[in-house]
């Protein structure tokens, strides 16, 4: 059994939401280097090199997954974002029956007013059981602006970990967007350190689980410098006997006065087997800011779906409808239209 | 412009008698303790055995591994019973004058002439003065002490006693188990709508010592039940410990509210357990002020289990200088068409913490159920922390569950506004933290809602500077 995904705080025990408890979880041992790796690189004055990266992390999912990147990783990525036009940057790792198993680190490093998209997504083809680990950690600088997108298109035979650590300097723009669909066991944890001023970061984020799939998601903010801002907007949908832990923080540290921070998650429950477990937590030691969060969930609403069926759609379609308006504002960050369709075509298959 | 407050005028809650008493057990746990308290106290066999189960299951359990830090708290430095210099009396005439002294400045006999049905009042480790309304006797309602229930009415208190909230539930309750001391028993009949309040008012005084009195309250089918718990203490400089229990039965069609207005002193660790088993179509209200304690850590709970069943929590915390009050709501719901609401408010200054911590659970069988959590929070300066962490455990589609929460300062908008219609800085800060509290201190019975809003006054006199 393995504990990891611990959240900053911890509340009551039997509350069952502290960490989670992994059991039987195959865990390879030996890493040959990934091969499927594509990189595509629209502007030549950014870089993207194979480099060792430094893996320590202020929480991430636990020593063992630290690790395991440290002292395994089989393929590694330093992207140095030099460019002031907002190009992309493409990072698609393919599973397949040679390259089953990805542990990776990337370094991604946004120069002072540097623009930039970054796409890193994972996709495995069906009935292969892959195994991901991976850490990204992100360095923006002073007024660097840099958006990207993180699929996990995983096939749900899978397993998913990643830490994700960010850090923003004076009035740096970080969005991230996730679209969390792959792993029978999908762990994530997102921390965010936003040190500048005026600084700036959002998270938007969309989970899909289906049949047995665990979605253990520990996002956290932590705002130190003045005028800054964390926004976290998390919209998820349940089938099955599926369940996600969402366990979300937004910490204002002393020293982040005029600091903005929102939560909001919400759950579409799918099924009466379907579980959610949520710990939105907001923590304060600074006077003069403003947090909100709001957490929900619920089945789809009656009068919505028997509108829409009123229109000639049969239950199914309904429902699947409701889901994708609900993805649909996540969605629309994601400017590229080619990856926008794979990801929607992905929840659509996932969803019948 | 800084909101400064100074430390609460509590000339009337630290009134400290001699520590004067008739028996008082030696410091520290152990089973020879346990023992010389059930044979001072003349328990039964089978409450003998509870404590001495209790005391095993506390042996065997951790502190908790969250929270405020408990590692000041040395059970070897506390007495957890003080008997005090006086038998239970139904006269406040029959009190020992300091004692009555101690009450009648707290308010306690005026309220009970103005205001209520019957009241309680307990010091130290044992309840002094119990009294209850001719009417309601006749009509069968039961208000008494503990120690009285558990002698006349054993079968009840037998299968009601540590069943609501088990001995194992966690550490300090089984501790409050197995050294139990006074506390109060209401048995409202069937249909009986007892419409004036009830009050227990427990007060200690002993230094390093520990209060731990037992609430055992039954509410039978379609009657209905309004309770009111105040407690405080004197100040001293070592650690006082409450753990007292609370259990509920809130039978079907029943209704019970349960107001409580928590005064401590800021050397107290309050870590008290409360809990409602809440039947069909029955009602469970908990309106709650948590203003004292140096470290509180309180979460009511309401067990829905019966089809139709609803509760309401409603309820602020106020942490000043050296406070660190963890205080919240757990509800779980177990039945078809269940429902909650809950409003929760803190206000945090002068370096104070104020953590809402909660759970809700809604279970496979809770189909159709609602639950709505609201939580707000103050911080009225630069050097305090709040905290909001609810957990919400959802396990079926056909529910409705919202949460929301708020944390900020005192707007500034605001304050211009009520500057600009006449009013002071001073004087527009504090109407809106009194503005703040309101939807909390309403819910209060008048009297009670003055003392609310005293206490609120007292803690922001000379707020301003």
């Amino acid at each position: 059994m393995i504990k990891l995904n611990e959240t900053p705080v911890r509340t009551a025990r039997n509350f069952n939401i502290n960490n989670i408890k992994l059991e039987n979880i195959e865990i390879p041992e030996k890493f040959e280097f990934f091969q499927n790796a594509n990189i595509f690189i629209e502007s030549p004055k950014d870089e993207v090199s194979l480099c060792q990266n430094d893996t320590n992390l202020t929480y991430g999912l636990g020593e063992f997954f630290t690790n395991q990147v440290k002292e395994k990783a089989n393929h590694f990525l330093t992207v140095n974002v030099n460019s002031k036009m907002k190009k992309l940057i493409m990072i698609d790792f393919e599973f397949d029956k040679n390259n089953l198993n990805l542990v990776e680190n990337i370094l991604i490093n946004a120069k002072e007013g540097t623009k930039s998209t970054i796409v890193i997504k994972y996709k495995a083809e069906e009935n292969l059981k892959c195994f991901h680990n991976g850490i990204i950690k992100v360095k923006a600088e002073k007024n660097s602006e840099i958006n990207i997108v993180f699929a996990n298109l995983l096939n749900i035979e899978s397993n998913n970990f990643i830490s994700i650590e960010n850090e923003l300097l004076d009035n740096a723009k970080v969005q991230w967007t996730i679209i969390d669909l792959g792993g029978k066991n999908s762990i994530s944890n997102y921390y965010s350190n936003v040190l500048g001023k005026s600084a700036n970061n959002e998270l938007n984020a969309i989970y899909l689980g289906k049949e047995n799939q665990i979605f253990d998601l520990n996002y956290i903010g932590e705002l130190r410098g003045e005028k800054s801002n964390v926004n976290f907007e998390v919209q998820g949908a349940l089938k099955d006997s599926s369940r996600k832990h969402f366990k979300g923080t937004i910490d204002f540290k002393r020293g982040s006065k005029k600091s903005k921070g929102n939560e909001n998650e919400a759950c579409m429950l799918l099924s009466n087997k379907a579980r959610s477990l949520s710990l939105p937590m907001l923590l304060c030691s600074e006077e003069d800011v403003e947090g909100n969060h709001s957490t929900s969930s619920g089945k789809v609403g009656d009068k919505e779906l028997f509108y829409i069926m009123s229109r000639g759609f049969d239950e199914k379609a309904a429902m699947k409808l409701m889901v994708r308006a609900k993805f649909n504002k996540i969605l629309e960050t994601i400017q590229i239209p080619e990856l926008k369709n794979e990801i929607l075509y992905e929840i659509d298959k996932r969803l019948d | 412009m800084k909101t400064k407050v100074e430390e609460i005028n509590r000339n009337i809650y630290d009134i400290k008698n001699k520590d004067d008493y008739d028996f008082k057990i030696k410091k520290g746990l152990t089973r020879e303790i346990i023992e010389e308290i059930s044979a001072q106290k003349g328990d039964p066999d089978w409450m003998r055995e509870i404590r001495l189960n209790a005391l095993e299951v506390y042996n065997s359990l951790e502190l908790p591994t969250w929270g405020p830090d408990l590692s000041e708290l040395d059970m070897n430095e506390i007495a957890t019973y003080v008997r005090p210099k006086s038998k239970l009396n139904s006269s406040w005439d029959d009190v020992p004058e300091d004692i009555k002294n101690t009450f009648d400045k707290l308010g306690i006999p005026d309220a009970e002439k103005n205001s209520l049905a019957g009241v309680g009042a307990q010091y130290d480790s044992e309840v002094v003065y119990h009294s209850i309304k001719e009417d309601l006797i006749k009509q069968g309602v039961i208000y008494t002490d503990m120690e009285t229930a558990v002698r006349e009415y054993p079968e009840i208190v037998k299968s009601h006693f540590m069943k609501c909230v088990p001995v194992n539930d966690h550490k300090f309750v089984a501790l409050h188990a197995a050294v139990w001391s006074g506390g109060s028993f209401v048995y409202v009949p069937k249909g009986v709508k007892v419409d004036i309040p009830l009050q227990s008012y427990f007060r200690l005084n002993s230094p390093e010592s520990g209060q731990f009195e037992h609430t055992l309250i039954i509410v039978d089918e379609g009657a209905s039940l309004h309770f009111i718990e105040g407690c405080s203490a004197p100040k001293y400089n070592k650690v006082n410990l409450h753990a007292g229990c609370v259990e509920l039965y809130v039978k079907d069609n029943a209704y019970l509210r349960y107001s409580t207005i928590e005064n401590w002193s800021k050397n107290m660790l309050n870590l008290n357990t409360k809990k409602a088993i809440v039947g069909k179509n029955a009602g469970m209200d908990w309106v709650s002020g948590s203003f004292g304690s140096k470290i509180s850590m309180l979460y009511p709970m309401s067990i829905l289990n019966g089809e139709g069943a609803k509760t309401e929590f409603t309820g602020i915390s106020f942490a000043g200088a050296g406070q660190n009050l963890d205080n919240g709501f757990k509800v779980v719901h177990n039945a078809k068409n269940t429902s909650s609401v809950v409003n929760a408010k803190s206000i945090s200054k002068n370096g104070g913490k104020c953590t809402y911590r909660s759970l809700v659970r809604i279970n496979e069988n809770a189909k159709n159920s609602k639950c709505s959590v609201s939580c707000e929070s103050l911080m009225l300066d630069d050097i305090s922390i709040s905290d909001t962490i609810p957990t919400a455990d959802v396990r079926t589609d056909e529910v409705e569950f919202s949460h929301e929460a708020k944390i900020g300062k005192i707007s500034d908008q605001a304050i211009f506004y009520l500057m600009s219609r006449g009013l002071s800085e001073e004087d527009a800060k504090a109407m809106i933290v009194r503005g703040f509290a309101y939807p909390i201190s309403k819910e209060f019975p008048v009297e009670y809602a003055v003392e609310m809003n005293n206490l609120i006054n007292l803690e922001l006199e000379g707020a301003i500077g």
